[in-house]
């Protein structure tokens, strides 16, 4: 082999066994945003075989902050952000079999990706479709890293199928209304701790050290200078419905998802979350206003206005997105605001 | 005595990293009821650990325990 890998062979734990084996791997990462272009970059870097990066979005003037694998020419073109960080990713290097997908990572979409997947790292911004790969991890028996961050706050804990308890087993119900970046802002430097944490346990996975994977959850606040290790042993649930014994997998169930729908001769699409919920307008119209969005609200609605459409939120969860008839840009636009 | 700790937004609502109270006896929920009406804030999506430990809603606090609050982020 080439000097390319030889620091990161030179690493005890890693050596040149651990090196052909992250060489032989298949790395999902699912979101090609601020932790997408993180976490695709150091898995090219470090030679994994091949990597698959679906996303639904392009490229935005307030991404370039944080993105790292976009450029200016890529927010003025409007790139598809999966299209972008290939092409970006191939520039540095040629070893990587690298495949992007430009596209919504709905269920069916993650079960089909998932064929001989060695790992998937979330680099979502919601939890729908954290619930989806969850469930995805299990019946595929693939390990799965979760990571998140807000504002100067990042978590990530990582999962693998019949060793650790599963996300499912933590979050008994979705709480759809954890902050997102579009409502908490966010610095670079919470992205690349949160990158650091899920590449360092990629690395691990993928040369199989297996035994240095941490079983805890991690959380950080790089502002408010906080670091806790949460343990999470004791939460495997033998009744869980995602990795219990009698197991129905309910993420990956019709009823569960999301649904949007065009609605006819409207440049309209309509979502409606999985659960109807009881949205606190009052807290959701502060964050967006500190933001700069236009909001307007009365008992019954919250309307957002955003760059060439609005956005009407009902009490229940249900939103109307004016001006697309995209039900990935509208989904996308949705999940920005409600997580 | 317990030593309570929040993360993320819920310290600068709470204005403190921690706060000491005796909450022995009390489950999670329990807690958390009580610190939602003196802060006004919402935990019912925001995981709790005990002595660094995941801590389910029904989890009794023991004396001496300390209990952070720690909420799940979605953005990336």
């Amino acid at each position: 082999m080439s000097e390319r890998y030889s620091r990161q062979t030179l690493f005890p734990p890693i050596g040149k066994e651990g090196q052909e084996k992250i060489r032989s791997k298949h790395v999902l990462i699912v979101g090609a945003g601020a932790l997408g272009s993180g976490n695709a970059e150091l898995m090219a870097r470090s030679g994994a075989g091949k990597l698959t990066i679906i996303d639904r979005d392009y490229v935005e003037e307030s991404n370039l902050q944080r993105q790292q694998l976009f450029a200016e020419s890529d927010a003025l073109e409007k790139m598809p952000k999966a299209a972008a960080a290939e092409k970006r990713l191939k520039q540095i290097t040629s070893e990587v079999e690298i495949r992007s997908i430009i596209g919504d990572a709905t269920p069916e979409k993650l079960e089909e990706l998932a064929e001989g997947v060695d790992l998937i790292l979330d680099s979502t911004d919601n939890f729908e479709t954290r619930m989806a790969i969850n469930d995805i991890s299990q019946k595929f028996d693939i390990p799965w890293i979760y990571g998140a961050c807000v504002g100067s706050f990042g978590m990530s804990m990582t999962i693998i199928p019949g060793k650790t308890p599963c996300m499912n087993c933590l979050l008994k119900k979705i709480p759809i209304q954890g902050m997102t970046c579009d409502t908490g802002g966010i610095i670079a430097p919470a992205v690349q701790m949160v990158v650091a944490h899920q590449a360092a346990e990629a690395l691990k996975i993928l040369s199989e050290n297996w035994e240095s994977v941490r079983n805890a959850m991690v959380s950080f606040d790089l502002w408010r200078n906080q670091y806790t290790n949460m343990k999470v042993s004791k939460v495997k649930d033998e009744g869980c419905l995602s990795c219990g014994k009698e197991r129905t997998y309910p993420y990956l169930q019709p009823e569960n998802m999301m649904k949007s729908t065009v609605l006819c001769g409207r440049d309209t699409v309509q979502i409606r979350p999985p659960k109807e919920l009881e949205i606190e307008y009052t807290e959701i119209a502060q964050q967006l206003k500190s933001l700069g969005y236009q909001v307007k609200g009365n008992p019954y609605l919250l309307s957002v206005e955003m760059e060439g459409q609005r956005l009407v939120l009902f009490k229940d969860g249900r939103a109307l997105i004016h001006g697309t008839k995209d039900l990935a840009q509208a989904k996308s636009i949705y999940q920005r605001i409600m997580g | 005595m317990n030593k309570i700790m929040f993360f993320a937004h819920l310290r600068d609502s709470v204005g403190e990293e921690s706060v000491t109270k005796d909450v022995s006896g009390k489950t999670i929920a329990e807690l958390k009821q009580m610190l939602a009406e003196e802060y006004e804030l919402k935990l019912d999506s925001v995981m709790a650990a005990v002595n660094e430990e995941f801590a389910s809603d029904d989890e009794v606090i023991q004396d001496g325990d300390t209990v952070a609050f720690i909420p799940p982020v979605s953005g990336g």
